[in-house]
């Protein structure tokens, strides 16, 4: 029984945190020792620039005037932010939202299919130990989950590149699209797309061992659920019962997790497009810290932080459209 | 609503069984042993019969209704053997049928309804998904199907519209329940197993179940077996009852037979440990002792360590079933060819059924004689008896509630704008004086705010509008004062106690039974040292009888039983020497037998520490048992006001206000002496309405017989009910002069 | 509750009580009843030290000597402290130079692991990494379990203003992206490669999503009966949080301690392999970085350069999260009772021993 005034209630909070995180960004720029304004006067002028003509290109990229009264500035970055106004990359020269647009697609297509993917494999795989649970199938798939869960991503990411790639030659070692191909909607560019992609989907599947142990918990609880053994008895398929009776209930607690994972893949994009030369948002951030180049940085922060946030209020607001009995009490869904 | 008159014993063609049940037996493989959890078990179920199955928890009832259709839970093993005689065709080998047969069987043939209706359902699915896959999963016409799945919630008294589209968790435990019985019912099975439908319910709530299986199973031409561990509620409903002890059938005989020539000992200690209305109080006396683990069932007669009539033989020989009607000739239950007993005498054998009555006992004929069902008994009955004197009720009271309310609001304040908070009124202006050594026992359906208004009483809830005092003081001024110096927060907070229900989750799970039983020594009696403290709870925990108290000192919770929680926890709150206890249903988690002993045990310890008590209970039966003992009152809660108070004979025997007599006929009571009860039920509506938008006028008139128009729009206040002391109930109908007499009736066209 | 407890209940007791009742007692502070009735109850210290064995040292250790994956976790985990403190004194630090360049593992005592290019030992180089690396993980671990637990505890049990503030700023933490979070921040703040900075900071965005969990836990736990009764007999609020709220939270905690840990090491190892954290000695995540930029990953007969440092950080994963799931049981009344002496004879529980084994495994959670 989900509330208006819940899902106002759920937004609001969801747009604070933006506020918080945009003000946070002005506070790391502006305010922090070693402030991004300072570093970036300090490096303009090192390049043999007057102190004006430095103060004037820092107003420029990061949308943000030196001079002006602190709280007068913040207004005005928090303003511009939320316009959509970044600034301009020091290093690209281009506004940080054209950079940010382009890469963006390259990291959400990655993104989708390793979570899609680690899901159904970890959704698989935890009902299969639960239904044979304590056999031996649920031993070998309880201790490949604990390994998977001890991996990190970028560990099975630079296997994947030295064996995969450089000693079987099976695909390509970086890039996101294959040379000498046309982009657009023919056979052979997102056929190349889906080439480039797979070490990265591939590597970030260890998340599915993770998964795989919560379903398991999930699935062996409805299992021993009084209305499962009444589903039985009412003779109903074996079909209906495993999908409409157990999958759905044990998967339900799942799809927070699932919405959560995102933010933290997003996280992990920096390292996984890094080792694979990937050309998306996380490399493309990972850059601009190498290359100290604020306004990028930023703004790659801030939008890696809405998205994070658009999720779990995604997350939030549909759990009740899955869960019927979530709503205005349980804000605690995730 | 109406309830068929009690139920007739109009002889259902005999010998026509529809399920009959040969040594059945379900085993389980454990660490300490084989355990046999249903033991040799036979049974004729005749057509058309309600046959009632009463047992205590763990005597193995659960284990029967399992078996009946062939769905013992893994790693159980059933054997034996169950034939189930359709009315037309050949008769089925149940544990013979194969894994689709058998789904084709269940539920077509027999169907069964759960105790657990609250999770019976599917949480993410609407009702009538449940309806819909029954049918197609076996092949039934889904429209005929659910047509009739409207028809069956009608007759149960519910918006078929509104039930079917609703998610399990939007409906109450009692739609719940009925909803289960519809399910259970959509492919028009035979017979009817129903294990403890009722127990998570009120006893309103119950009965009026009750009534509607008899109505259904007319309608619906059923055979049901009826399992419970409340053999007056079954009593009432049940053509023959059986009675397990042990994971066997102890007795086994037409209901009347049972509850008037009882012969098996344990039947009659059963009878005699179940509080009612109608006997004395001074009968009912606690079963001693505890029943047998599954792994190690005494030897011969399994009653024989509790039994005052055991002897060498019961030790040895495990008694058959002895036909009580024809003495010392051991027959079996399914021997029913030979009831041509003539009518020799008639004061032992009223009828010609007590043929089918055998009890597995060796002395059945001196049972009655032993164990007399009204030994100290004035027999000039029931109102000749009279209370316990009482407290004086002049004196300062101890606590006194002005005018209590408790509103909660429901969530939704920050940034609601758009709707309007619900308010529960859970509790809504109850006045009530609590005395020194005095005993309030507060009855009412769930959720009529009786165990807020408990809370509010000992200061663990603030109510939102009127007073609590205590000895004439505040208790909230007091908190938020901070005392003034002739008493402090603290002195109320020792002097006000709860006891709860669970006591599984009344003592903290990781901390063990002595260390739980220092708190309160610590709190309040710094100048102990451990050694003091420890002899303390020592001698008190072998003064309720948990000896030797030094192993039990160093239990945790989960190694004790229920009952001996519950000691820990009531011990836990007289170590701080309270003037008020709340004592929250703190016997309804416990099992039947166990509950007399743990009210004597509670008035005992109240003469010793000289406390008074405010009991919640939804039991009639306990309430009266309570009040009647310590000479206490009985105050009656519907929908957040107190309706009705006084003094148990008035409560039981002469009650004023509508509600209190619709809970007095909700009391199962069993009839020892014939001639049935029960009747037409005194309620228009089964369910209690929507806290959150109480009714206008007075709160009951929406489910009362007696309403006129006048009952709408004005509230009643408390007066005075009889000429009895105490007395007191809102309700027009007190008062000879009200214009209510003049007022026209609206049950007339009502529901 | 199993049957031994109830046989005990001696059936004539009933009314052997009815006989000791006393008369009633007097109001007042002390209690003049059967209960006063001293019973010769003599603890000496030596029993009270024994107990206090019994239930914190042999309870536990017998616990974990039944699990195996409390052994194998244990044993993995002791090995990396062993090598962290006692290791760093037995094992010379490498240098430039100090063998030949590449040289493959398992060959000679010398490299028993092999070397990197610049000819440096990375058997010394990953066991003087594993001090910094678990000075990180303890810094990290406590930080989170902490924070999440003070903030989550004192937002679910206060209620009120307190709880909407505290949620709120909880749910600005849980909405961060951790590594970008961390990079930026390290970019921002001096801290020097200074462990226990740098695991504080790599915690920084998580300890959020305990803190969640455990104010919604302690809000169902402070409706529970117990707590209510200890309300009810005036006990303060910080010892019924301590006492009865937070023993109840223990696996959830050492759970999250063991996730959060995990977690320590994986972004650790990451952010050093990215280049992006200052450091001043070499650890895992150097090594995997040098091993990189040095192109190991195509370059023949240079990938132990690789497998070293990651077995490192996958041994100690494995090692955490087995722990963790064990050491839950350790915390739950009906496990240990089971294992302590005094009941290990007369324990009948009615379920095998394996039932009650709920723990199911939460490396996610959180």
């Amino acid at each position: 029984m989900v509330t208006i005034g819940w899902r106002l209630r759920r937004l609001a909070q969801a747009l604070f945190t933006v506020w918080a995180v945009i003000t946070l960004s002005f506070a790391m720029i502006r305010l922090m020792p070693g402030n991004a304004m300072g570093a970036m006067m300090v490096r303009f002028e090192q390049q043999g620039m007057s102190p004006a003509r430095a103060r004037e290109l820092v107003e420029l990229r990061l949308s943000l005037d030196p001079d002006k009264p602190i709280h007068t500035a913040y207004v005005e970055y928090v303003l511009n932010t939320l316009q959509g106004d970044l600034g301009t990359s020091v290093f690209h020269n281009e506004p940080v939202v054209d950079l940010l647009a382009a890469a963006l697609p390259w990291t959400l297509f990655v993104l989708s299919w390793s979570i899609f993917i680690s899901f159904f494999i970890g959704i698989a795989a935890g009902a299969l130990m639960a239904y044979w649970e304590g056999g031996k199938l649920d031993v070998g798939l309880t201790s490949w989950a604990v390994l998977m869960g001890s991996i990190p991503f970028y560990v099975l990411a630079i296997l994947l590149l030295i064996f995969a790639s450089y000693r079987w030659g099976i695909f390509p070692s970086g890039g996101r699209q294959p040379t000498g191909v046309e982009a657009g909607f023919n056979i052979t560019y997102i056929r190349g797309i889906l080439y480039h992609a797979t070490l990265p989907v591939l590597s970030m599947l260890v998340a599915s061992g993770v998964a795989s142990l919560g379903m398991r918990g999930n699935s062996i609880r409805v299992l021993g659920s009084d209305y499962l053994r009444v589903a039985r008895l009412r003779g109903l398929s074996d079909y209906t019962i495993s999908t409409q009776y157990v999958a759905r209930n044990a998967v339900l607690p799942m799809y927070t997790t699932l919405l959560i994972s995102i933010g933290e893949m997003f996280g992990g994009s920096i390292v996984l497009e890094y080792v694979f030369n990937y050309r998306g948002l996380g490399l493309l951030l990972y850059e601009a810290f190498n290359q100290r180049d604020y306004p990028l940085m930023m703004g790659g922060f801030v939008l890696i932080t809405i998205a994070v946030v658009i999720a779990l209020l995604i997350a939030d607001m549909t759990y009740s459209w899955v869960d019927p009995r979530a709503g205005g009490q349980n804000s605690d869904s995730y | 609503m109406t309830t068929s008159q009690s139920t007739s014993l109009d002889d259902p063609t005999a010998a026509d069984p529809v399920v009959e049940i040969r040594n059945a037996t379900v085993r389980f493989g454990m660490e300490r042993g084989e355990s046999r959890v249903l033991d040799d078990v036979s049974l004729d179920l005749e057509r058309n019969e309600i046959f009632g199955v009463v047992g205590e928890s763990g005597s193995g009832k659960s284990m029967l209704a399992s078996a009946m259709l062939d769905a013992v839970v893994e790693p159980g093993i059933l054997d034996g053997s169950i034939t189930y005689r359709p009315e037309a065709g050949d008769p089925i080998d149940v544990l013979g049928l194969t894994t689709n047969e058998l789904r084709t069987f269940r539920w077509e043939e027999i169907a069964m309804v759960f105790q657990g209706a609250m999770s019976s359902f599917n949480p993410v699915r609407k009702i009538d998904t449940h309806f819909v896959e029954t049918l197609s999963a076996h092949d039934y016409d889904v429209d005929e199907g659910m047509e009739r799945a409207r028809g069956l919630i009608s007759d149960l008294y519910m918006d078929p519209e509104r039930v079917l589209d609703s998610y399990p968790h939007e409906l109450s435990g009692g739609m719940k329940q009925r909803t289960l019985i519809a399910l259970s019912l959509i492919l028009e099975p035979d017979v009817l197993v129903m294990d403890e439908p009722t127990a998570a319910l009120d006893l309103l709530m119950q009965r009026s179940i009750v009534s509607l299986i008899e109505e259904i199973k007319e309608e619906y031409d059923l055979t049901i077996l009826f399992i419970t561990h409340d053999l007056p509620l079954v009593a009432d409903l049940a053509d023959r009852i059986a009675v397990m002890y042990a994971f066997e059938f102890v007795e086994l005989g037409p209901t009347e037979e049972i509850l008037q020539h009882a012969s098996h000992p344990y039947t009659r200690l059963l009878l005699k440990s179940t509080p009612n209305l109608a006997s004395p109080i001074e009968a009912m006396r606690p079963i001693e002792g505890s029943a047998p683990d599954p792994v190690n069932v005494p030897s011969g007669c399994s009653f024989h360590l509790r039994c005052p009539l055991a002897d060498e033989q019961c030790v040895e020989v495990d008694p058959e079933a002895y036909s009580v009607s024809d003495s010392s000739v051991s027959v079996t239950g399914s021997d029913s060819d030979s009831d041509l007993s003539p009518d020799s005498d008639a004061t032992s054998i009223p009828n010609s059924d007590a043929g089918d009555h055998v009890a597995n006992c060796h002395y059945w004929e001196d049972a009655p004689e032993t164990i007399p069902m009204t030994e100290e008994w004035d027999v000039e009955g029931i109102d000749a008896i009279d209370s316990a004197p009482g407290p004086s009720r002049t004196a300062d009271p101890l606590v006194s509630m002005e005018d209590v309310e408790v509103h909660f609001e429901t969530e939704g304040s920050f940034l609601d704008f758009f709707s309007e908070p619900d308010t529960v009124q859970a509790v809504d202006g109850i006045s009530l004086d609590i005395y020194e050594n005095d005993v309030v026992v507060l009855v009412g359906e769930s959720g009529c705010g009786k165990t807020t208004f408990g809370k509010t009483a000992v200061g663990l809830q603030e109510p939102t509008d009127g007073a609590v005092k205590y000895r004439g003081q505040d208790i909230w001024d007091l908190k938020r004062s901070g005392g003034d110096g002739t008493m402090s927060f603290d002195t109320v907070r020792r002097a006000l106690q709860i006891v709860h229900q669970d006591p599984g989750s009344a003592l903290n799970a990781h901390r063990r039974v002595g260390t739980s039983l220092e708190v309160p020594l610590k709190r309040w009696n710094p100048e102990l040292d451990g050694n003091d403290r420890k002899s303390r709870i020592v001698s008190l925990l072998e003064h309720v009888g948990m000896s030797p108290a030094e192993d039990y000192i160093d239990r945790y919770p989960h190694q004790l039983s229920g009952g001996e929680q519950q000691r820990v926890a009531l011990i836990r709150a007289m170590l701080m020497n309270p003037d008020l206890i709340l004592a929250d249903e703190p016997v309804s988690a416990l099992d039947v037998s166990l509950r007399v002993e743990m009210m004597d045990l509670m008035i005992e310890l109240q003469e010793q520490f000289d406390t008074s008590y405010l009991f919640v209970s939804h039991d009639l039966s306990n309430a009266r048992y309570i009040a009647e003992k310590t000479g206490g009152r009985i105050g009656v809660v519907y929908l957040g006001e107190l309706v009705e108070i006084g003094r148990p004979e008035e409560i039981i025997h002469d009650p004023q206000h509508p509600y209190t007599q619709a809970l007095r006929w909700a009391t199962p009571e069993p009839d020892f002496e014939g001639g049935g009860m029960g009747g037409e039920s005194p309620i228009r509506e089964i369910d209690v309405p929507d806290p959150t938008d109480p009714p206008s006028g007075c709160r009951y008139h929406t489910r009362c017989p007696e309403a006129r128009e006048v009952c709408t729009r004005e509230h009643p206040e408390p007066n005075e009910a009889s000429a009895a002391a105490y007395h007191e109930a809102a309700c027009f109908r007190t008062d000879d002069h009200h214009e209510y007499w003049n007022s026209p009736s609206i049950t007339d066209g009502g529901d | 509750m199993t049957a031994s407890d109830r046989d005990r209940t001696d059936p004539g007791r009933a009314e052997k009580s009815h006989e000791s009742a006393v008369s009633a007692i007097p109001d007042g502070g002390t209690v003049n009843s059967p209960f006063e009735v001293v019973s010769e109850y003599e603890e000496t210290r030596r029993d009270r030290l024994r107990k206090l064995y019994d239930t914190y040292v042999y309870a536990p250790i017998s616990i974990i000597k039944r699990d195996w994956r409390a052994q194998i976790g244990f044993t993995i985990v002791l090995f990396y402290v062993f090598m962290g403190t006692i290791g760093v004194y037995l094992i010379e630090p490498t240098y430039v130079t100090e063998g030949p360049a590449l040289a493959q593992p398992f060959e000679t005592w010398e490299y028993p692991l092999g070397t990197d290019d610049m000819g440096r030992d990375l058997f010394a180089s990953v066991v003087h990494s594993t001090s910094e690396m678990l000075k990180m993980i303890l810094a990290g671990g406590l930080f989170t379990v902490t924070l999440g637990t003070v903030v989550g505890g004192i937002a679910g049990y206060k209620g009120g203003v307190v709880d909407t503030v505290l949620s709120s700023i909880t749910d600005v933490f849980i909405n961060l992206p951790g590594l970008p979070t961390v990079m930026v921040l390290a970019l921002m703040l001096p801290i020097h490669g200074n462990p226990y900075l740098i695991g504080v900071l790599l915690t920084i965005a998580s300890w959020g999503g305990l803190a969640r969990a455990i104010r919604s836990q302690v809000l169902t736990l402070r409706q529970e009966p117990f707590t209510e009764a200890a309300r009810s007999m005036g006990v303060p609020s910080h010892q019924i949080v301590f006492r009865d709220i937070v023993p109840h939270l223990m696996p959830f905690v050492i759970i999250n301690l063991t996730n959060a840990a995990r977690r320590v090491i994986f972004s650790a190892a990451g952010l050093y392999f990215l280049g992006v954290l200052p450091f001043s000695n070499h650890n895992w995540g150097v090594t995997l970085d040098l091993a990189y930029s040095g192109g190991a990953h195509y370059r023949t007969g240079a990938l132990h350069w690789f497998l070293v440092p990651m077995v490192a950080i996958v041994g100690i994963s494995i090692g955490l999260i087995l722990l963790g799931q064990s050491l839950d049981r350790v915390f739950n009344p009906r496990v240990r009772a089971r294992h302590e002496k005094k009941f290990a004879e007369s324990q009948l529980e009615e379920v095998d021993p394996d039932s009650d084994d709920d723990s199911e495994p939460m490396i996610g959670a959180a």
